[in-house]
């Protein structure tokens, strides 16, 4: 891509997502209209363009409940996005997504324990389940990632069936544990359907973190990724340090997962679909796709919560369900458009 | 850069894939390693770009150890064009040739406009500048190889490696390809070790060549030196003809299918060819295959008869290039026809050099041997004598039996000696030729 064509894309990706935020907090099912919450937004960030007129259980409910689930929106959709590209293009296959490699699993295990564990003896501790799971996420890609390693190397397809098969074994766990849990089966099932409800600043504090740095660690590796796509032993003769690069982008990827699925829970398809379709646009040009994708999952996700939360109202639906109902017919049109061509 | 190898090894598993391979490449050098499939030619280049590491051994380039090179200064040394080109990925032609600056680049630089004018020059070279803007995905087989090519050009290497590179080219790019490659050698001083498959490309390209067999090396040095009949049969297992290039003199390597094996089974039957110029080439091919012992005389060494006889491994005797034929030959070529069977004179251009050849047809004719004398068209034409020739093929003629052609021979052939050899083949076989 060309500099002004990038620069264009970026402030519309940008724009987009800007807009996507004030209209989602504005969303809601007290209709709060869109240039108010603009207004409470910015002048709690910045303590101007203060308005009295506007009632504090207004300003509340943007403030406390609708603003900080729509930002985690926008970082778990940046990072299950960013998860998907890295996968992807590290493991050159175009059926990776964060979810390919079993660090989910993992989460999912952590998480289902943390919620057995807190209805059976009603800890007071409430950041339990994302800890748990982010805990479960390392396990396993620490697992994985070992039953890999063939000397020292970690060859792709080793580690695509380590990550297959970890998973199929954790979910027969999650099930098993299912069985135990009795009534506290909706609240996994829930959990596992993927959801942002309930979710505050706190957990927003707990992703970012990861987010940020994990995305400046890939950004570094954009060219190293584009490289790994001529194949790793290209890659090598080109100068990149191919055992090295994988294992940090495969930590990096993973730990970016772990951090959103352990407050998200397991929502699909966004790490999937959003890089090959972004991908359709940009190209396969990593320094391109990563930032690109990062904004377009956050945007997408935003949407996919606000539709969860608004379809049937009063109740809510697990946004897993609603990603996977736009993402598994999204994904089929792009391969039947494009065919043979559903590539990297 | 100077390369140096020494007592190179590598093992996969219990099996010694390379065993105890030395040589050297000097700088602006073009070396060729050829051999069979299996011979360890594509792992000595990924041991020689450190893809695979050595079991045992060395390799240096300019003086340093390869282990020593850090993956970037080994990028920027030495650069890599293996033998699948294959990319899946939508990166435009400039997208890839640019990834050959990344060995240049820091992990938080981009290119500058320097790299962009290096990418540009090395499309230039490469022939490929009007593909730019292409998606690699696009292009062909050929285009693909020379981006590729280009990428590693982009790299401003001191030594290029490259495995295959015309395997899945038709004839005009693998010129071209080789061409530039040849070029870059010569002209810009690069240091080129190249596997190829193509021996006859290889001689004509190659400064030197590398025979591997085994995991081992054969023959080293240059392209005459190396391929020679003996040392291609020996690790080809199949029976070829060295000649000179007709216009530049590098080897030149032919096949001669159907010649593996050794078909002399029965001794009983032996027939002398007389032959020269290329007219008994065939002769003595289908005769041997028919299962008759076969020898040839008097014939000058280089001749293509010449050539065909000891390609078929039949016993020839033979004189200098361009010599009449002497007593002591001629003596040997009387002895030779004495205990044959048979003999076939072909049609031989008539000249005061090999008259001594007739001369010896007619003194077995007159010892009452069979003479087939083929003749299918008149002798005038092939008569370089002014008119002895001539007459003395008549006398020939007149004791011997006159054939009107090859068919015609083999049948004769046929009915004299009913149990020689896979006679019946030829009966059924020359029927039908007649008949139509």
């Amino acid at each position: 891509m060309k500099r002004n064509q990038k620069f264009l894309l970026y402030t519309i990706l940008l724009a987009v997502l800007v807009v996507s935020v004030i209209m989602a907090t504005a969303i809601g099912a007290v209709a709060i209209p869109p240039q108010e919450t603009f207004q409470i937004i910015i002048s709690r960030l910045t303590g101007l363009w203060q308005n009295s007129e506007i009632p504090s259980t207004t300003k509340a409910i943007i403030w406390n409940l609708r603003l900080p689930r729509v930002l985690l929106g926008v970082l778990v959709g940046a990072s299950l996005a960013l998860a998907g590209v890295s996968f992807q293009g590290l493991l050159r296959n175009p059926l990776a997504d964060p979810f390919t490699i079993g660090v989910s699993s993992g989460a999912a295990v952590g998480a289902t324990i943390a919620i057995l564990v807190q209805q059976t003896y009603h800890t007071g501790f409430t950041q339990m389940i994302p800890f748990s799971a982010f805990a479960g996420a390392l396990i396993a890609m620490f697992f994985i990632y070992n039953l890999a390693r063939i000397g020292g190397q970690v060859p792709v397809v080793t580690l695509l069936l380590a990550g297959v098969v970890v998973s199929s074994f954790l979910s027969a766990v999650i099930s098993l544990l299912m069985v135990f849990a009795g009534e506290d089966m909706q609240g996994i099932f829930f959990w596992l359907s993927g959801g942002l409800l309930m979710r505050s600043w706190s957990e927003i504090l707990f992703v970012l973190p990861y987010l940020l740095i994990g995305s400046v660690i890939l950004f570094t590796y954009a060219r190293d990724l584009n490289v790994l796509l001529m194949g790793e032993e290209a890659a090598l003769t080109l100068g990149v340090n191919v055992e090295r690069t994988k294992k940090v982008l495969l930590v990096t990827a993973s730990m970016i997962t772990a951090a959103a699925v352990s407050v998200s829970g397991m929502i699909g398809f966004v790490g999937l679909i959003i890089p090959h379709a972004v991908r359709m646009i940009t190209g396969p040009d990593h320094r391109v796709l990563l930032p690109a994708s990062a904004l377009v999952g956050a945007s997408f996700l935003v949407w996919a919560d606000v539709v969860a939360r608004t379809v049937m109202i009063p109740k809510e639906i697990p946004v897993g369900i609603i990603t996977a109902f736009v993402g598994a017919p999204f994904f089929i049109y792009l391969l039947r458009k494009k065919k043979s061509e559903i590539r990297l | 850069m100077k390369i140096e190898i020494q007592n190179l090894s590598f093992q996969y598993g219990s099996h010694q894939v390379l065993d105890g391979v030395t040589f050297s490449v000097s700088p602006g050098k073009f070396v060729g390693i050829i051999g069979p499939n299996g011979s360890g030619k594509t792992t000595l280049l990924k041991v020689l770009s450190r893809i695979l590491q050595p079991t045992g051994g060395s390799v240096t380039i300019g003086g340093q150890p390869l282990a020593q090179f850090t993956q970037k200064e080994l990028a920027r040394t030495m650069a890599v064009v293996s033998q699948d080109t294959n990319i899946g990925y939508q990166f435009t032609v400039e997208d890839v040739v640019l990834m050959g600056r990344a060995p240049y680049l820091g992990r938080f630089q981009s290119e500058s406009l320097e790299d962009y004018e290096i990418v540009r020059q090395a499309l230039e070279v490469t022939g490929c500048s009007h593909l730019r803007e292409r998606s690699i995905t696009e292009l062909s087989g050929g285009e693909r190889q020379r981006v590729i090519i280009a990428r590693a050009l982009a790299q401003q290497p001191k030594v290029l490696l490259l495995d295959e590179p015309t395997s899945h080219l038709d004839i005009g790019y693998q010129q071209e390809i080789l061409d530039l490659v040849k070029r870059l050698s010569t002209v810009e001083g690069l240091t080129v070790v190249a596997v190829l498959h193509d021996l006859n490309l290889a001689a004509y390209f190659c400064h030197e060549l590398v025979l591997l067999h085994r995991g081992r090396i054969v023959a080293c040095g240059q392209p005459t030196e190396v391929l020679t009949a003996d040392n291609i049969e020996k690790v080809y297992a199949t029976r070829v003809l060295v000649t000179p290039h007709p216009v530049f003199g590098t080897p030149q390597i032919s096949l001669l299918p159907g010649t593996q094996t050794d078909n002399n089974n029965s001794e009983t039957y032996r027939i002398h060819v007389i032959a020269g110029g290329g007219s008994g080439g065939e002769i003595m091919r289908d005769l041997r295959d028919a299962g008759f012992m076969v020898t040839a005389g008097v014939l000058s060494v280089g001749d293509s008869d010449w050539e065909a006889a000891r390609a078929l491994n039949i016993p020839v005797v033979s004189e200098a290039p361009f010599s009449p034929v002497s007593a002591e030959r001629h003596q040997e070529n009387l002895a030779l026809l004495a205990t044959a069977q048979a003999v076939v004179l072909a049609e031989i251009p008539l000249g005061h050099g090999n008259l001594l050849n007739l001369e010896a047809a007619l003194q077995a004719a007159a010892d009452g041997k069979p003479v087939y004398v083929i003749e299918e068209k008149p002798a005038q034409k092939r008569d370089f004598t002014g008119g002895p020739g001539q007459l003395l093929l008549t006398k020939v003629k007149q004791q011997g039996q006159l054939i009107r052609d090859k068919t015609a021979l083999y049948r004769a052939l046929a009915e004299r000696f009913p149990s020689g050899g896979k006679f019946d083949d030829f009966t059924d076989l020359t029927r039908a030729a007649v008949d139509q």
